[in-house]
């Protein structure tokens, strides 16, 4: 599969070994520039159209363009003056002592080669922005991994702006992630078995044998990435691919990487242990660009809202506590009956030769669909209502089966 | 609770690789392999512990562990080959409650650590006690209490007698040890090899070869060990 050099973030790359071949990439990286500016400067700012160019290959190519348009994703103005601590958080916070384990350990989230000094003040800032963010939203809990994604905003936007993208961040993308328990956050998980189902049953099959459960995608889910990939410019990519579309694209993302992974994972020991350790342990070196674009058709092809009947027998099958829930009303809206018997003849229902084609197809307006779908749902109220609906048919179902 | 685990346990032996299709069920490797599951607070050194068991060294530095890690070591005893897996586990409270619960399966050792500089981590055990014990079908597996840091001698804030008598009230031998002290790794190895002979000379582990009948996988019900060091 020929692949762009995306791990350039300026023109002069090792891996273009042809001068037309890097002409010619320079002219598209050129053009794409030129597009965001042109979006960002139209009156209104064209947030779609900077939508899709976050999506599309190579995203927002550049740190100084990601200060612009990640403001503008979010829908944050700049001009806005940033929230302030109003008193020593340090002192008062419960979640200090946490945060402050988790961000001393966090090393490696830093440039290899800047100087202790700068990293301790960042790494201070990090705290602040952390603590600030909890004390203005009680009703988020941080978790071991949120400092991940905030040290990325703090090292491309700095500590300003950092606070006020990750404060919008938080209350709508992460919010899932920083409720009081971290049922939601699983029921997320609960969608990764089905997709890979959708695209290669043989595979979710096996994963199902070997019991391997979706742990071993936390930290790819709740951190965006940033805590297993060592290369930050692979990062902010991904942070530019998700800031732009449906809160729960990381987890197509997820299962893009294990479908990508497909025979490694099938060459394993059907067993827990086997497929956990190869599967946590993420290759450096994925093909970022092609696994974005499968992402983005996987989501197209089947949406969330056709994916949460299987999320939910999913969730079914772990037998979690269905009491955790406490508003069943969207769910009853929801309701199949048919869904135990879809779900237990699932094998010979399942349509092998539509599965087939769903990574060959040609998605002329993908990118336009995944930016709709990301303008549509991932700011406001809209967002929450989405995610909150998918999970809330779960225990509804639950409750179906064992009234 | 428990029936529900029990439950599950079922379901896991009896659906384990039949699926058509799943060739890499086969063949199966007859080693024996030894489950232990490492837990206690955020910070306490279970990453380094298990890293240290595992790799033999310290690692260079470390993170938050998110979920659950796993690592592996094949180990000979008494001309056997066993394979001892420890599951290292997030330290956050909030990732034991729904997440952690599925890495209790089919365990057979528990490693409690605690910081012998943090008063609190040693103070949080009655806690991770009853986690782990309602996770747990059987209550009596081996369990082992790991004072971790003591190479940090001038910040200890656990005295060992008051270890060594909670590690008495809870029937579990008490080990003291530094994950990064050169002169620890012996201890380090010490530790996790006694309670893998522990283990072999207890009957029923689990093959990594699935057994053609449930029945024999069961764990059985055994005297508590109030001092088996």
């Amino acid at each position: 599969m020929a692949l762009r050099c995306e791990q350039c973030d300026g023109p002069t790359c090792s891996r273009w070994d042809g001068g037309t071949q890097e002409a010619d990439f320079n002219t598209k990286r050129k053009k794409k520039v030129a597009e965001i500016y042109q979006a960002l400067n139209s009156e209104p700012t064209d947030v779609a159209a900077l939508r899709r160019m976050a999506i599309s290959e190579g995203g927002l190519l550049t740190d100084e363009i990601r200060r612009k348009v990640w403001p503008k994703l979010l829908n944050v103005s700049t001009s806005d003056p940033p929230p302030v601590p109003g008193k020593d958080l340090r002192e008062v916070s419960k979640d200090y002592q946490q945060v402050l384990l988790d961000v001393r350990r966090s090393l490696r989230r830093f440039p290899p080669g800047m100087p202790d000094e700068q990293r301790e003040g960042l790494q201070e800032e990090l705290i602040d922005i952390i603590l600030l963010i909890l004390e203005r939203n009680p009703q988020l809990h941080y978790y071991q991994g949120y400092h991940d994604i905030v040290v990325t905003f703090l090292l491309v936007v700095g500590e300003k702006l950092a606070t006020s993208l990750v404060e919008k961040l938080s209350t709508h993308h992460l919010r899932d992630f920083m409720d009081s328990t971290m049922d939601n956050t699983k029921h997320i998980l609960n969608y990764l078995m089905p997709i890979i189902d959708q695209v290669n049953p043989e595979l979710h099959d096996f994963m199902q044998s070997a019991e391997v459960g979706t742990i071993f995608a936390l930290s790819w889910l709740i951190t965006w990435f940033g805590h297993v990939l060592s290369d930050f410019r692979h990062v902010v990519r991904l942070y530019d691919f998700f800031l732009a579309c449906h809160p729960l694209m990381p987890i197509y993302f997820a299962a893009v990487i294990v479908l990508y992974r497909e025979q490694e994972v099938l060459d394993c020991d059907c067993d827990m242990a086997s497929v956990h350790h190869l599967l946590s342990q993420i290759p450096q070196d994925l093909p970022y660009e092609t696994l974005i674009s499968r992402a983005g058709d996987l989501f197209v092809q089947f949406p969330p809202s056709e994916l949460t009947r299987e999320a939910a027998a999913q969730q079914q099958a772990e037998r979690t506590a269905a009491s955790t829930f406490k508003d069943f009303e969207l769910a009853s809206a929801q309701q199949r009956p048919d869904m135990v018997l879809r779900q237990r003849f699932r094998g010979l229902l399942r349509p092998e030769a539509r599965t087939k084609d769903v990574l060959t197809k040609p998605r002329t307006n993908r990118f336009v669909k995944l930016a709709v779908m990301g303008l549509t749902v991932a700011l406001g109220a809209a967002a929450l209502a989405v995610v909150k609906s998918a999970l809330e048919w779960a225990p509804k179902f639950q409750l179906q089966l064992f009234p | 609770m428990a029936s529900e685990i029990e439950s599950s346990l079922e379901a896991s032996f009896s659906n384990s690789c039949v699926v058509p299709g799943a060739s890499g069920c086969l063949p199966p490797a007859r080693s024996r392999i030894f489950k232990i599951i490492v837990i206690g607070d955020s910070n306490v050194g279970k990453t380094c512990l298990t890293y240290r068991f595992c790799a033999g060294r310290f690692p260079d530095r470390t993170e938050a562990t998110i979920g659950v890690d796993f690592r592996e070591r094949a180990v000979e005893i008494d001309g056997e080959r066993i394979k001892i897996q420890l599951w290292d586990t997030a330290g956050q409270e909030r990732f034991r409650k729904s997440m952690v619960q599925h890495y209790y399966r089919n365990v057979h050792a528990v490693v409690f650590v605690y910081d012998v500089t943090n008063l609190a981590s040693f103070r949080s055990l009655p806690a991770w006690i009853e986690e782990c014990r309602q996770h747990l079908l059987a209550g009596d597996i081996p369990r082992i209490l790991v004072g971790n840091k003591c190479d940090l001698r001038g910040a200890v804030q656990v005295p060992t007698d008051l270890a060594q008598k909670f590690a008495d009230a809870h029937s579990m031998p008490l080990f003291e040890t530094s994950a990064k002290s050169p002169h620890d790794s012996d201890h380090v190895e010490a530790i996790f090899m006694t309670l893998a002979h522990k283990l072999k000379s207890h009957k029923p582990l689990v093959l990594s070869q699935p057994a053609a009948d449930g029945v024999a996988l069961q764990p059985e019900a055994r005297p508590a060990l109030p001092c088996w060091c």
